[in-house]
């Protein structure tokens, strides 16, 4: 029941985002915690070093994707689910899902670039504007709260950082859900 | 949602004033699609101020105009 609530809550959100701060006075909305952020402190610098047209890039996104044959995110815990997919480049368009109660993807299912933007991000290599697309794109889902915010922060992306340096990823594109 | 952007401390962003869960635009519209991914890029480069957010003047057309109201 508290799943319904919750995609029917995200589904009105989408299209009046303003119903945000008067739900949340109306205490209605406690499970999306849309414009609650943990604070961080500093923000990291990495200069550009080649240009695009030789750079490899990736995409990380918050929007819940995964493989049809990954383990889908927990929608049952309110807190939501701080761990991470690894989704090999190559996938075809047809083996994404989404798993994602919080906001509505009716559009992204229909298009998976609305939120993963991997065709238009090989089409600019084909065109040479970008050298080469990462051998793997990372998903999380975004709604993470409670003591999941800190294993997300301790576990899940830094892993998610290693490996993009470990697979020469110059660029990381980051969208949301 | 801007604060939320503002708040995460992403080192270079882009910023649209469109609904949740669009962050590239419309299902098959490869020329929008297309668009704010370039843009991005070119914040990549242009930002030379570590946290600078970009605002792209896209607006949302596809159904209500969501331009009113929707800075929270």
């Amino acid at each position: 029941m508290s799943r319904i609530k919750n995609k029917l809550l995200a589904r009105i959100i989408t299209r009046f985002p303003g119903l945000v701060d008067v739900e949340k006075m109306a205490g209605r909305i406690e499970p999306i915690t849309v414009g609650e952020s943990v604070g961080v402190e500093g923000v990291p610098w990495t200069p550009v070093t080649k240009p695009l047209s030789e750079s490899k890039v990736a995409l990380v996104t918050t929007s819940g994707v995964h493989l049809k044959s990954q383990k889908p995110y927990d929608m049952v815990d309110p807190d939501g689910d701080p761990t991470y997919r690894a989704m090999p480049g190559d996938t075809t368009l047809d083996d994404y899902m989404i798993t994602h109660d919080y906001y509505d993807h009716t559009d992204a299912e229909r298009d998976i670039n609305v939120v993963l933007p991997v065709t238009r991000l090989a089409e600019l290599v084909e065109e040479g504007v970008l050298g080469s697309v990462a051998p793997v794109n990372y998903s999380c889902m975004g709604h993470i709260t409670g003591e999941h915010v800190e294993t997300l922060m301790r576990d899940a992306a830094p892993e998610i950082a290693r490996s993009l340096v470990a697979e020469g990823v110059d660029v990381v594109i980051l969208t949301p859900g | 949602m801007r604060k939320v952007t503002e708040d995460v401390g992403a080192p270079r962003s882009v910023f649209l004033h469109w609904p949740l869960g669009h962050p590239m635009g419309e299902p098959g519209n490869i020329e929008q699609q297309t668009t704010v991914l370039l843009s991005a890029l070119r914040a990549l480069v242009e930002i030379t101020v570590p946290g600078t957010i970009v605002d792209l003047p896209f607006r949302w057309r596809r159904y209500e105009d969501l331009s009113n109201g929707f800075d929270i």
